[in-house]
């Protein structure tokens, strides 16, 4: 089985080698993408999208099904990664202890399971493998998360006028989430935004995106053709074109987001979800 | 203030000369990382700060946002950096990294 493995990726690796010498040099000026596409993208994105960022109209307007599957991959990552890693069910010899600290004398107590501790504000629950860090990182870490996700919706909302757009948004909303789970443990992000949610979230995102092509299907034009939207956004074609670009990065964001979250707390707890790093 | 912009620009840059020798130069984790943490932030603090300053030379409000998002960099600068050199600090600390002490050989 390894060997038909290694066949086919050498011979697939080999047709790659092969087809990639007949693309154009680098920087050609007279190949097919110098000569056509990109002149008539640099010229008329204005005028046909209302966007200045051309990067973005070409990636969530002209070129937009193949973002909308790349949003599908990313989706399928996470639900890989659940599929492979999350577990429900323990083996039979495996009892769960959790391990609590008096806060005031610093002694640590284990449950067994199936018995509770009285209800007390002197105990906090811990992690038997992971101490979670000093006050320090605790305390700037809570000091940073809101300016780095008010950041992350800026490169969201921002994409058509900078750098930015829904899958780098996307990826800072995640990383100030995991960064909370870092510096904190991993209960507190799942107190906040549970398993479910995650889940739901990301799906969601994707949902935004084929929605909106689904959308322009339904309103008698092509999928993802965003000029349709303008009666349901209430402005000119145009500028529901710039509109309709928004929409699908927040879809984008939400789905990037969700997924970075899901595929932490899946690998760091080994899909027990009951402690990690 | 060209002068002030100057002066900022050259200590700066004096501190990040330092703390380029000081990585290269001190014995082992622990030392290494007292130069990266102090010195790139003094160095970013003062370049920045620099900056800042010469994009107010031709004074307008765009000038006056762009620079006050510079002064937000050093602001975040200054919280993020020495925390995440705390952070490694204490990761080696707990994975059980001995302190270079007098006398042994550079590691």
């Amino acid at each position: 089985m390894k060997i038909i493995g290694l066949i086919i990726s050498v011979l697939t690796g080999a047709m790659l080698v092969y087809a990639a010498a007949d693309f154009p040099a680098w920087s050609d000026p007279s190949s097919p993408a110098s000569t056509y596409l990109s002149p008539h993208f640099i010229e008329k994105t204005m005028e046909e999208t209302s966007v200045p960022n051309i990067v973005t109209a070409v990636l969530a307007d002209y070129r937009s099904f193949d973002t909308m599957f790349e949003t599908a991959v990313i989706f399928s990552a996470g639900l890989v990664c659940f599929f492979l890693l999350r577990t429900t069910r323990r083996k039979e010899s495996e009892t769960e202890t959790t391990h609590y600290r008096h806060t005031l004398t610093g002694v640590t107590i284990q449950i067994k399971e199936g018995h509770t501790l009285p209800p007390s504000d002197e105990f906090e629950r811990i992690d038997s493998l992971w101490t979670p860090s000093g006050l320090i990182i605790k305390t700037s870490c809570r000091l940073l998360v809101p300016f780095i996700q008010l950041f992350g919706l800026y490169v969201i909302a921002h994409g058509h006028y900078s750098p930015g757009g829904g899958f780098q948004g996307g990826v800072i909303l995640g990383a100030s989430i995991i960064m909370l789970a870092i510096s904190y443990d991993l209960r507190t992000i799942i107190e906040r935004i549970s398993e479910k949610m995650v889940a739901v979230l990301c799906a969601v995102g994707v949902l935004i995106f084929s929605g909106t092509g689904a959308l322009c299907l339904l309103l008698g034009v092509n999928f993802l053709d965003y000029n349709a939207l303008a009666p349901i956004l209430l402005v000119d074609p145009l500028t529901a074109r710039s509109h309709a670009i928004l929409i699908v990065e927040i879809g984008v964001g939400v789905a990037v987001m969700t997924t970075m979250i899901w595929l932490y707390c899946n690998l760091s707890s080994a899909g027990k979800y009951n402690q990690g790093l | 203030m060209d002068i002030i912009v100057c002066v900022l620009l050259f200590a700066g840059l004096f501190f990040f000369t330092g703390g380029a020798v000081g990585i290269l130069r001190f014995p082992d984790f622990y030392s290494r990382l007292h130069p990266a943490g102090k010195l790139d932030t003094l160095g970013s603090l003062l370049t920045m700060t620099a900056f800042a300053l010469y994009n107010l030379h031709h004074f307008s409000l765009g000038a006056l946002l762009t620079s006050s998002k510079m002064i937000l960099i050093i602001v975040f600068v200054f919280v993020a950096s020495p925390t995440a050199t705390h952070a490694i600090v204490d990761a080696g600390v707990r994975a059980g990294l001995e302190p270079w002490t007098s006398g042994e050989k550079r590691r």
